[in-house]
């Protein structure tokens, strides 16, 4: 999918937290490239930096060392041009789903007209099946319905790049599945970049164009493997072909020191 | 950082109102009516009338009755006062200097609270001034307003302003900390600007906080005023308490506090109603 | 708003506490500058309220201070223990506490202040009716801190403890001791600023000696000198009497990690 245009370049950069008890490093010096359109997935063990990463891209975090330009420019501010679903969903308790989905909207950066932003909103609760949840707050909407209207808020205006962090964590597995087939048409019609942190090596593989395992603590990149899976996939029986079984045992070989070192 | 232990006498209160647990089967059956919600109101009012039939039987035997009055004495000083209307002029009094008060002090109290909080550094600068002022007793102002603004209304105004006002500003400058900080930042990736953070997530996000400090406000703001009406004043609820006292009338003094607690009390609910119906999200 | 850069803590600590110190001296001369060439008949001054403290000072300043304190004290240590007594008692005794816990609500809603003058009328002019008073703030603070405490104390976590091979006395010592105590400090920390508001108010009513007593005292010779002098002096007590608190509170936060 990728379009061989470079679009996020990581040189040397690293993170490294002040606490009270000394520096304590999150991430070591770690290169990474993206290209524009590219769907690449970060896997790992908990506390290797994956999500550091994507506070830096977003312009959250500095890194400590390193470079990281995004388009060509460093990112010294905050990056305007990715959409961030982050771990921790971030819906405003005091808004239904249907207005915590539109807020971009009402937005002056993305201003649109009310009837736009329904209509908008209408096809989101569709695409993330929410109907007839639109007026319900997020404190009466289970965990996973909370992670799919953060999703929709997050589409709905159409960022150039996504970044996701543990987006479908708590959904149950088939749910799951829905939520893959989903994103990949989303992407594939959008065109999007996407940045995607998951500890779920099969939903990596089957998403991804290329996964990139890291070891933890301080995190660093172990191996990228480039996913050669032939697109469109049906994320529901793509499982089962062997090509992903070859994938899902290498890199699980990886993986595996990682885990069992936790 | 959050300031001193401000709420923390709410959220206690809050704690121990939580339901108690229902009876076990097998507890007794006298157990098992007594946690029903009727059971309970019986046992209560069973308990109370208890109370204050002792109070009134005992009253005179026990203890001079000029001392601890009795329950059919308070409501018979309460109906004279309400029968030959004396005591709506002090009612007025009191309920207007604490509703005017509460309202001055409320709406600069929370915009207090806003313009500080809305920079780390000026809140960091100015936070041990706010800390030493809330160690002060705001009530040992009474006198100064007294001094400045003469005995009549505009001193206890003043005090229940002063009162209301720290209680804001503290639970403003609170709900400002507690802020999920993920929410200014998400909308800022969404591309919001420092005005539209303001008024869609900061705004919105002290309510809770801000209706909690209205709510214990109450409380405090009848008690500035009646405080103010007893250190200087000639009407309102203080003054006839304080007047009773000086006739050795302990059901004056009853009758008052009582007459007191409805206002109070009443006052607390038409806030907690407005509160549920602006919260309506909080579940 | 925090702003996403990393700003330099240290930098940042010293301009806090730069503008701090100028704001106050500048406060301060402000207030000086203005008595002294404009008028100080209502405003006083700051020299002039320092000269007062002196003054005060070898002229039974601290009887007043100790009055006040000696009130809270008492207070506290005949409403707390009496407080926690209930609060642990109705904890464990839900059908009664479902009946009497609405009732101590309802009398917590009367305002306490207000009880002074009864207090006064009752126990005179000197210290009773404001130890009273303040054991009455006291009790109600206590006991609603132990009873939502005992109320927390899972059934379940004692039952797994004692499967563990605990005794009853090692539950006792171990669990319910050492969380009690956290709720009882944390009670005290909410009850101290409340002891200091009762007892001034019980002084500004009626009293021989007291902080409060010296407010009002001064107000009734229109000393502005001399309650700003009293105010300050409560100030200094309130904010004392508040590191006291939080470092209740410190210790609390130490229990707690032991308890959990």
């Amino acid at each position: 999918m990728a379009n061989g245009q470079e679009l996020l370049k990581l040189e040397g950069v690293s993170k490294a937290f002040e606490r009270d008890s000394g520096a304590i490093m999150a991430l070591a010096p770690t290169d990474l490239s993206v290209e524009r359109e590219e769907f690449v997935a970060l896997v790992g063990p908990s506390g290797c930096g994956k999500s550091t990463i994507l506070n830096m891209v977003a312009g959250l975090l500095r890194p400590s060392e390193g470079r990281l330009t995004y388009d060509g420019r460093p990112v010294d501010d905050l990056n305007l041009r990715v959409g961030y679903m982050t771990q921790r969903d971030t819906l405003l308790p005091w808004r239904n789903a249907g207005d915590n989905i539109g807020s971009p909207l009402e937005l002056s950066a993305h201003k649109t007209s009310k009837s736009e932003r329904d209509e908008k909103i209408h096809r989101m609760i569709e695409l993330v099946g929410l109907q007839g949840f639109e007026k319900h707050y997020p404190g009466e909407l289970s965990g996973g319905m909370r992670r799919r209207v953060a999703l929709a808020r997050m589409l709905i205006y159409n960022p150039e790049t996504l970044l996701m962090d543990e987006p479908f964590g708590a959904l149950d597995a088939q749910l799951k599945l829905v939520m893959h087939d989903e994103i990949q048409r989303i992407v594939g019609i959008g065109r999007k970049t996407v940045l995607f942190v998951t500890h779920d090596l099969a939903e990596a593989i089957a998403l991804a164009d290329r996964v990139v395992v890291f070891s933890g603590r301080p995190g660093r990149v172990k191996t990228v493997r480039e996913i050669d899976l032939p697109r469109p996939r049906d994320v529901f029986r793509i499982r089962f072909a062997p090509r992903f079984t070859e994938l899902h045992e290498e890199l699980w070989d990886h993986l595996q020191d990682e885990v069992n070192r936790d | 950082m959050a300031y001193v232990a401000r709420d923390s006498e709410e959220s206690l209160v809050a704690g121990a109102a939580r339901a108690p647990r229902r009876a076990m089967p097998g507890e007794g059956r006298l157990s098992q009516f007594l946690t029903s919600r009727g059971g309970r109101l019986f046992g209560q009012f069973v308990i109370v009338a208890v109370l204050l039939a002792l109070w009134e039987v005992g009253s005179g035997i026990f203890l001079p009755r000029l001392w601890v009055s009795a329950p059919s004495a308070i409501v018979a000083q309460l109906y004279k006062w309400f029968s030959d209307g004396s005591i709506w002029v002090h009612l007025t009094a009191t309920i207007s200097s604490a509703a005017l008060g509460y309202l001055i002090g409320a709406i600069a109290g929370v915009a207090t609270g806003l313009l500080l909080g809305l920079s780390t550094r000026v809140e960091a600068i100015f936070s041990p001034f706010i800390v030493a002022l809330y160690s002060l007793p705001k009530i040992a102002l009474a006198p100064f307003f007294v001094i400045f603004l003469g005995i009549g209304i505009e001193s206890k105004i003043a005090l229940v302003a002063v009162t209301v006002y720290f209680l804001l500003l503290y639970n403003t400058l609170d709900g400002i900390h507690d802020l999920d900080r993920g929410w200014a930042s998400a909308y800022r990736l969404m591309g919001a600007n420092r005005r539209e953070i303001v008024r869609q997530v900061m705004l919105p996000g002290i309510m809770p906080w801000v209706f909690s400090g209205l709510r214990i406000s109450v409380r405090y703001a009848f008690t500035a005023a009646v405080f103010g009406e007893l250190i200087a004043g000639n009407r309102g609820i203080g003054y006839l308490i304080e007047d009773s006292a000086g006739n050795f009338s302990s059901s004056g003094i009853f009758a008052g506090v009582l007459a007191l607690v409805v206002c109070s009390v009443g006052a607390t609910q038409i806030i907690v109603g407005v509160e549920r119906a602006v919260l309506h999200w909080k579940t | 708003m925090a702003t996403a850069v990393v700003r330099n803590v240290i930098a940042e600590r010293r301009i806090v506490i730069v503008c701090r110190l100028v704001l106050f001296a500048l406060l301060l001369a402000g207030w000086e500058f203005y008595g002294r060439f404009v008028s100080d008949v209502w405003s006083s001054r700051p020299s002039l309220i320092l000269a007062r403290l002196w003054t005060w000072a070898g002229d039974g300043l601290l009887l007043h201070i100790a009055t006040t304190l000696t009130e809270m004290a008492c207070g506290l240590l005949i409403g707390a223990p009496v407080g926690t007594l209930l609060g642990l008692v109705l904890g464990r005794l839900p059908v009664v506490a479902g009946l009497v816990r609405p009732i101590i609500f309802g009398l917590y809603s009367i305002p306490l202040v207000t009880l002074a003058p009864l207090l006064i009328f009752w126990f005179g002019l000197d210290l009773a009716p404001k130890v009273i008073l303040v054991s009455i703030v006291t009790f109600f603070l206590l006991f609603f801190t132990t009873f939502a405490g005992v109320q927390t104390i899972d059934r379940e976590l004692i039952e797994n403890y004692r499967l563990l091979g605990a005794s009853r006395s090692e539950v006792i010592r171990k669990m319910i001791a050492p969380a009690c105590l956290a709720w009882i400090l944390s009670g005290l920390k909410i009850a101290l600023p409340y002891s200091l508001i009762s007892a001034t108010v019980g002084e500004m009513l009626l009293a021989r000696a007291g902080v409060g007593f010296l407010l009002m005292y001064a107000s009734q010779q229109i000393d502005i000198t001399g309650m700003l002098s009293a105010l300050t002096v409560l100030m200094v007590i309130g904010v004392t009497i508040g590191e006291a608190a939080n470092k209740l509170e410190r210790r609390i936060m130490r229990w707690r990690l032991l308890v959990a």
